[in-house]
C-alpha cells in the first residue's frame, strides 16, 4: 500500500512527534517546503466530500476510486512509465467549495498528476477552477450541472453525461415507454430538492414537457433536508396526476418514496431523473416495496459487461453498495490510467493533451467511446433503470436493455 | 492607541510579505483563507464583542455582499471593483433593516440571535425563489481573468486584496475602540440600561454598530463571489457562515482589536493538525477539531487574546513579586 495510505494508522507518539516536526520546520523556515512531484509512482488526487451532508456518496466515490488504483496496481501499473504505480492523494471537501478548492492546493504541492472527483456540481465549479490555475487535469466523476464543463477550461473533463443530456434522454425515453404502452399518461406532477440540480431539472422539464404532449399540474420544491413528506403526497393523492417525477438527493429520495408506499399513492409511474435512491442497491435492499417498479434516468453500468459484474461481486464482498457515484468514480481512474499509459509520464500538460484525445472505449459504461469535446464526454449517456423484483433492471436503450419496462405500474 | 497603531502596521507588512516568502501555494492559500475568516470575524466583533449584540445569522449581510456583487456583474455588466462598495452598502442597509426591526422592538440576547438566524433563513428561501439569485441553481460568474475584472491570475492579487480588507476592518476596530461611539457601544454591552440613564442613544447605538458590521462582512461577500465565482443559497446564507463568523472572535478573544485574528489563525490552525493527524479517516479530523474548539471554549472564556493578557499579567506581576 502507498505511503499516502499508511499514514492511517498513525500513533499519538507519531503524531505528536510530526506535529512537533511540523511546528520546528514553521518556525524555521516560514513553512513548510513544497514536496514537489518525484520520480516514481504517478500521484492522483482523489477528491470527494467525504464528510458533511454528502459524506454517503463522497464516500462510495471515494471506494470507487481507490478499488480502481488497487486494481490497476496489482495489474502492474503503468507499463510505459516502467510500471509506475498510482499512488493516491485524498481530500476530503467537506461538502463545501471553498474546502475542495483548498484541497486542490494541498493536492498541488504534494505533485499529484490529475484529480478525479469532486462528486458535486457545486463543488465542481470551485475545485476545476482552482486546479485550473496549477495546469492540473481534473476528471469531474459527477458533477452534472452544464456550466463546470461550458466555462473554457482545458484541464476539466467530465466523464459522464451533463444536465441538458440527461434530461433530453429522459424526455425522450418517457415519451417512447408511454407510446409503446399507448400513452395512457398525460399529466405529471413534479416534486424536486431546491438547490442546483433539481431547480435546473424542474425548469428545463416545465419548459420541454408540454411540447411532448404533457400536462404539468404542480411543480413543488422542497428543502434540505426534508424529513416529513406527508403533505407533499396528500398533495400528490388531491391532484391524481399519472406521473410523478421526484429529482432529490438520497435521504429525501427514500423518505418521499416511502410516504408514497405509506399512503398508497400509486401513480402510473414514478419517473425518477437523476434519483437520489431510485438507482441505489440499499433502496432497493432496505425498502423492497417503496423501490418496487420505480424508473430512473440515470448513470448506470452495462449489465451485461464481464469487467462490471465482478466488480459489482467485490463490491458487495466489501459490504459495500455498488451505486453510481463507486462505479463512476472507477472508470475515470481507469480513464486516467488509459491517458497515463498514453502519455507515457505524469507530467500535467502531457496528461490534458492524452486526455483531450482520449478514446477509452475499455470501459463497462452503456456509452460508445470516449471523445472530448470542450471537456464533455460525447458518447456519455444516461439510461433508464426500472425496480423490478428487489433488482434494478436496465430498461432502457434496447442495446444495453436486461428487462422490459412495466408501464402503468400494476396496482397494488 | 499608538502601540496598537504599530502592531497593526507591523502585522499588515508582516503579513505583505508572505506570498514572496512563502513558496508553497497551499499555505499562501490557507493564510488567504484565515484572513478571509478573520474579515468576517472582525465584523461580528463590532456587533458582538463590542455591542453584545450577539448574532447568529451574519450570512445574511455576507450573502447580501456576495449577490449584490455577483447580481450587480453578471446581470447589468457592472465592474466588480464598482460593485464591491456597492455590496458593502447593501449588506449595510439589511444590518440596518434588521438592526432597526429588532432593536425598535427591544429584542436582545437570545431573542436578537433568533432574530439574525431567521432572517438570515428567510433570505436563503427568497434566493431559492427568486429569479435574479438563480434560484437554486445559483449564480455563476463568468471567468473572465484579469485584474480589471477582480481576477486575478494567481492568488497573490486576492490576497493582497483580504489584506487591504484585513487592514481597513482593523483600522476601523482601532478607531472605535478609542472614538466617542465605541465608548457607548461598549456602555450598552455592559449595562443597556444604565447607558440610557447617562444619555447614551442606545437604538442609534446599536443600529450604527449592526450597520458597520454588515458592511464589512458585505465586503467579505464580494469577495468570496469573485473568488470562487460561483454562488447558491447554501453557500450565501447558509448557517456555516454565521457559524464561522462567531467562532473566530469566541476562540480569539471578543470585543478586543486582534481576537479575531487570533481566533483565525488558531482555529484554522488546528484544523490543519488534525487533517495531519486523521486526515485520511472520514470526520476524525473534525472531531479532533471539535474537541479542541469544546476545551479552548472551557478552559479559554477570555479566548486566546484574554489568555494572552492574563499570562503575561501574571509572568509580569511575579516578577515584580520576586
Amino acid at each position: 500500500m502507498s505511503e499516502v495510505k499508511r499514514k492511517k494508522s498513525i500513533s499519538r507518539r507519531a503524531f505528536v512527534a510530526a506535529a512537533g516536526g511540523a511546528a520546528l520546520a514553521s518556525g524555521m523556515a516560514g513553512f513548510p517546503s513544497i514536496v514537489r512531484a518525484q520520480r516514481g509512482p504517478v500521484r492522483v488526487g482523489i477528491l470527494h466530500p467525504v464528510t458533511g451532508p454528502l459524506a454517503f456518496s463522497g464516500n462510495q466515490a471515494r471506494a470507487g476510486a481507490m478499488m480502481a488504483i488497487e486494481t490497476i496496481n496489482e495489474i502492474g501499473g503503468i507499463r510505459s512509465m516502467g510500471g509506475a504505480k498510482l499512488e493516491p492523494v485524498l481530500g476530503d471537501a467537506q461538502s463545501k467549495p471553498d474546502v475542495g478548492a483548498a484541497e486542490v492546493e494541498r493536492m498541488n504541492e504534494a505533485g499529484v498528476s490529475a484529480i478525479v472527483g469532486p462528486f458535486a456540481s457545486g463543488i465542481a465549479l470551485a475545485t476545476t477552477q482552482a486546479a485550473a490555475k496549477h495546469n492540473i487535469a481534473h476528471i469531474v466523476d459527477v458533477g452534472v450541472v452544464d456550466q463546470v464543463v461550458t466555462r473554457g477550461l482545458a484541464n476539466t473533463f467530465r466523464f459522464g453525461p451533463g444536465l441538458s443530456k440527461i434530461v433530453d434522454t429522459a424526455i425522450e425515453n418517457l415519451v417512447a415507454i408511454n407510446d409503446g404502452a399507448g400513452k395512457p399518461a398525460r399529466t405529471v406532477m413534479i416534486v424536486h430538492e431546491e438547490s442546483a440540480f433539481g431547480t435546473g431539472m424542474s425548469k428545463v422539464l416545465n419548459e420541454k414537457l408540454p411540447g411532448r404532449g404533457f400536462q404539468i399540474i404542480e411543480t413543488i420544491s422542497h428543502a434540505n433536508p426534508t424529513r416529513d413528506f406527508n403533505n407533499i403526497v396528500l398533495k400528490i393523492r388531491a391532484q391524481r396526476p399519472d406521473i410523478v417525477i421526484p429529482s432529490n438527493y438520497y435521504d429525501e429520495f427514500v423518505l418521499f418514496s416511502r410516504t408514497m408506499a405509506q399512503q398508497k399513492v400509486r401513480p402510473k409511474a414514478i419517473y425518477a431523473i437523476l434519483g437520489g435512491a431510485a438507482s441505489s442497491q440499499r433502496f432497493v435492499k432496505e425498502f423492497p416495496d417503496a423501490a418496487q417498479y420505480i424508473m430512473d434516468c440515470n448513470h448506470w453500468y452495462d449489465p451485461r459487461n464481464p469487467v462490471a459484474q465482478e466488480l459489482r461481486k467485490k463490491v458487495e464482498a466489501k459490504g459495500l453498495y455498488f451505486t453510481y457515484e463507486l462505479f463512476l468514480n472507477h472508470e475515470c481512474v481507469r480513464l486516467l490510467a488509459e491517458a497515463l499509459e498514453r502519455a507515457g509520464t505524469g507530467d500535467r500538460a502531457a496528461v490534458i493533451q492524452a486526455l483531450a484525445s482520449s478514446g477509452f472505449a475499455n470501459h463497462f459504461m452503456p456509452y460508445g467511446p470516449t471523445r472530448f469535446v470542450n471537456g464533455q464526454n460525447q458518447g456519455a449517456a444516461p439510461v433508464n433503470t426500472q425496480v423490478q423484483n428487489r433488482e434494478i433492471q436496465l430498461i432502457f436503450p434496447k442495446e444495453f436493455a436486461s428487462a422490459k419496462p412495466v408501464f402503468p405500474m400494476p396496482a397494488a | 492607541m499608538r502601540r496598537q497603531l504599530l502592531a497593526i502596521v507591523a502585522f499588515l507588512a508582516a503579513m505583505a510579505l508572505v506570498p514572496h516568502l512563502v513558496d508553497s501555494e497551499f499555505w499562501r492559500n490557507w493564510v488567504m483563507m484565515a484572513l478571509f475568516y478573520a474579515l468576517l470575524g472582525q465584523a461580528w466583533n463590532i456587533l458582538g464583542g463590542y455591542g453584545g449584540q450577539f448574532s447568529f445569522g451574519h450570512a445574511a449581510f455576507f450573502g447580501t455582499g456576495a449577490y449584490c456583487s455577483a447580481i450587480l456583474h453578471v446581470h447589468y455588466g457592472v465592474n466588480p471593483w464598482i460593485a464591491l462598495p456597492a455590496a458593502g452598502m447593501a449588506a449595510g442597509l439589511v444590518g440596518a433593516f434588521i438592526g432597526f426591526l429588532s432593536f425598535r422592538y427591544g429584542l436582545r440576547g437570545s431573542y436578537f440571535a433568533l432574530v439574525t438566524l431567521a432572517f438570515a433563513e428567510v433570505l436563503r428561501i427568497l434566493a431559492n425563489t427568486v429569479p435574479i439569485t438563480g434560484k437554486g441553481v445559483g449564480l455563476l460568474i463568468p471567468l473572465e481573468p484579469g485584474a480589471a475584472n477582480m481576477q486575478f491570475a494567481d492568488r497573490t492579487g486576492y490576497f493582497y486584496l483580504i489584506l487591504a480588507f484585513v487592514g481597513l476592518a482593523l483600522l476601523l476596530t482601532l478607531w472605535l475602540e478609542h472614538s466617542r461611539f465605541g465608548a457607548r457601544l461598549v456602555a450598552v454591552r455592559e449595562n443597556e440600561d444604565a447607558a440610557r440613564a447617562l444619555g447614551v442613544d442606545v437604538f442609534r447605538t446599536k443600529l450604527a454598530a449592526i450597520t458597520l458590521s454588515g458592511a464589512l462582512a458585505g465586503l467579505g461577500g464580494s469577495y468570496y463571489a469573485q473568488l470562487f465565482l460561483y454562488l447558491d443559497p447554501g453557500i450565501a446564507y447558509g448557517p456555516a457562515i454565521s457559524v464561522e463568523a462567531l467562532l473566530v472572535p469566541i476562540v480569539g478573544g471578543m470585543g478586543t482589536l486582534f481576537g479575531p485574528l487570533l481566533g483565525s489563525f488558531a482555529l484554522h490552525g488546528v484544523s490543519e493538525l488534525a487533517k495531519l493527524a486523521f486526515g485520511e479517516a472520514p470526520g476524525l479530523d473534525l472531531a479532533l477539531y471539535g474537541v479542541l474548539l469544546v476545551l479552548m471554549v472551557m478552559f479559554m472564556p477570555n479566548g486566546l487574546f484574554g489568555m494572552g493578557r492574563t499570562t503575561l499579567a501574571r509572568l509580569l506581576g511575579g516578577r515584580r513579586d520576586a
